[in-house]
């Protein structure tokens, strides 16, 4: 295996957290057994406007990063990826 | 952690009893009944800098952080007894000026906080309509764009300040397919063509604050007015209720340790069977509940806005201070007339008048109900 193929382990961890708080918290208690990290997950119902403020909660007090009001939307926050871009990017 | 005013606050807060008692209460009970909504009282207040206490003061604001805002609203409840008004000046700060404080591009920024901050203009959302209250982002009213301007439809009710405002924030839909991230925020000022004024609605409290219908008739808003993005009308909305709800209710305490000091000063005045009625144990008791519910309203409010004064997000902090104070209000207002006897269940006393008003604050910004769903949601639940 080539090593640039390799996710870097402190993403690979950082995806899996935000998954599980997804798949645990949001996805879950509604009965949604299964999402893609590209899926659009307010389009499919897995985040709702409750949802978000949870998640923001979540980035907030457990992965250390402050969310702007104006990062709180659909495209910011519109998949596992792009949370984990967002994260990312904050920690820069 | 300090659970302290500073020297500052402390004085900002005297000022500000001192304010309101001596420029904030004539003629209120005439206008409570006629349902007249004091402008004059809204000048002085802007004079004294009430307005724009959240506004930065490069917008014309005074920049005061969230803390002392709060402070100065509990003292505007203590020293003010027009919670009618209170409530306009809280709808004007939290759901007008502060999503545009948030959301606003420079230019919005530029053109409508000085006004707002002065008091020159008077500020407003519509967010509900008949079929969408709890459910708000259901709402029925749609946003078309066509060329450079976008056309608004739609029906909104219990709309506050409507009769005294200049700059409505409407929410509409732009996408109904995408739901509540199809809802969009627009700034509308007064006089736009196809922004009508409906029947105005008498309440049970609050009186002194206008409300009224708004219907948005192909209301033509230029697309330049859309407050942040196409479909950030949920994120908009949320964060003036987050903010509302963390700091409406400041002024509830306010009026609470105004209601503890009267019934504390009757229960040691009120002679009956020999002695004070303060020191019969139910009296004493209902004082005693009364004082805690205060302090531990104040406790949730004040960490609410703590968290929000170091930009942090807040909604179910918010969502428990909201919960708590109103709820403890209501309560607080009942055992003042029941320490107060038949005196307290009149008119005149005024208590019955602070009642009426409190009621509203378990409806007004998210019903109890939507409270505790939050905060129930917040557990996984």
């Amino acid at each position: 295996m080539s090593v640039t193929n390799q996710t870097p382990a402190t993403q690979s961890t950082l995806k899996e957290q935000i998954r599980e708080f997804i798949q645990v918290q949001l996805a879950e208690p509604k009965g949604i057994a299964s999402f893609t990290d590209d899926e659009s997950l307010m389009e499919t119902g897995v985040i709702d406007s409750l949802g978000i403020f949870r998640l923001v909660s979540f980035l907030e007090e457990d992965l250390k990063v402050r969310v702007s009001d104006e990062e709180i939307n659909a495209e910011t926050l519109k998949s596992v990826n792009a949370i984990e871009e967002l994260v990312i990017r904050k920690k820069k | 952690m300090d659970f302290s005013w500073s020297e500052e606050q402390a004085a900002f807060r005297k000022e500000v009893i001192r304010f309101a008692k001596q420029e904030l209460n004539d003629d209120l009970t005439r206008r409570d009944e006629e349902e007249e909504f004091p402008r004059e009282f809204w000048n002085k207040c802007a004079q004294f800098g009430i307005q724009g206490l959240p506004v930065p003061q490069e917008y014309g604001g005074g920049g005061a952080d969230t803390l002392t805002t709060a402070c100065a609203l509990e003292a505007l409840g203590y020293g003010c007894k027009d919670n009618g008004f209170l409530f306009s000046l809280n709808a004007h700060m939290w759901t007008s000026e502060l999503p545009l404080m948030a959301f606003g591009t420079e230019e919005q920024k530029r053109r409508y906080l000085p006004k707002l901050a002065s008091g020159e203009w008077i500020g407003l959302h519509c967010m509900t309509e008949p079929m969408s209250g709890s459910d708000a982002y259901s709402l029925k009213a749609r946003a078309e764009r066509k060329g450079n301007c976008y056309v608004i439809n739609g029906s909104k009710t219990f709309i506050t300040n409507t009769t005294h405002g200049d700059l409505f924030i409407v929410f509409a839909n732009v996408d109904p397919s995408k739901g509540a991230n199809g809802v969009t925020g627009f700034l509308v000022e007064k006089g736009a063509p196809g922004l009508v004024l409906g029947k105005k609605l008498h309440k049970m409290g609050l009186r002194t604050s206008p409300m009224s219908e708004v219907a948005l008739v192909d209301c033509e808003v230029p697309a330049e007015n859309v407050l942040g993005k196409e479909g950030s009308g949920q994120a908009i909305f949320t964060h003036s209720m987050e903010w509302e709800r963390t700091c409406i209710l400041a002024s509830h305490l306010g009026m609470m340790q105004r209601l503890i000091e009267t019934c504390v000063k009757y229960a040691r005045e009120r002679q009956q069977f020999g002695q004070p009625i303060g020191k019969y144990s139910a009296i004493a008791n209902m004082v005693a509940d009364m004082e805690v519910r205060l302090e531990t309203g104040r406790l949730l409010l004040y960490k609410a806005a703590w968290l929000k004064s170091q930009g942090r997000h807040a909604l179910k902090e918010a969502a428990m201070a909201k919960l708590f104070i109103s709820e403890a209000t209501v309560q607080t207002c009942l055992d003042a007339i029941q320490i107060h006897g038949g005196y307290g269940y009149m008119r005149e006393y005024e208590m019955e008048r602070d009642l009426r008003d409190s009621v509203s604050g378990k409806i007004y910004s998210g019903t109890s109900e939507i409270q505790r769903v939050i905060i129930a949601g917040f557990q996984g639940l």
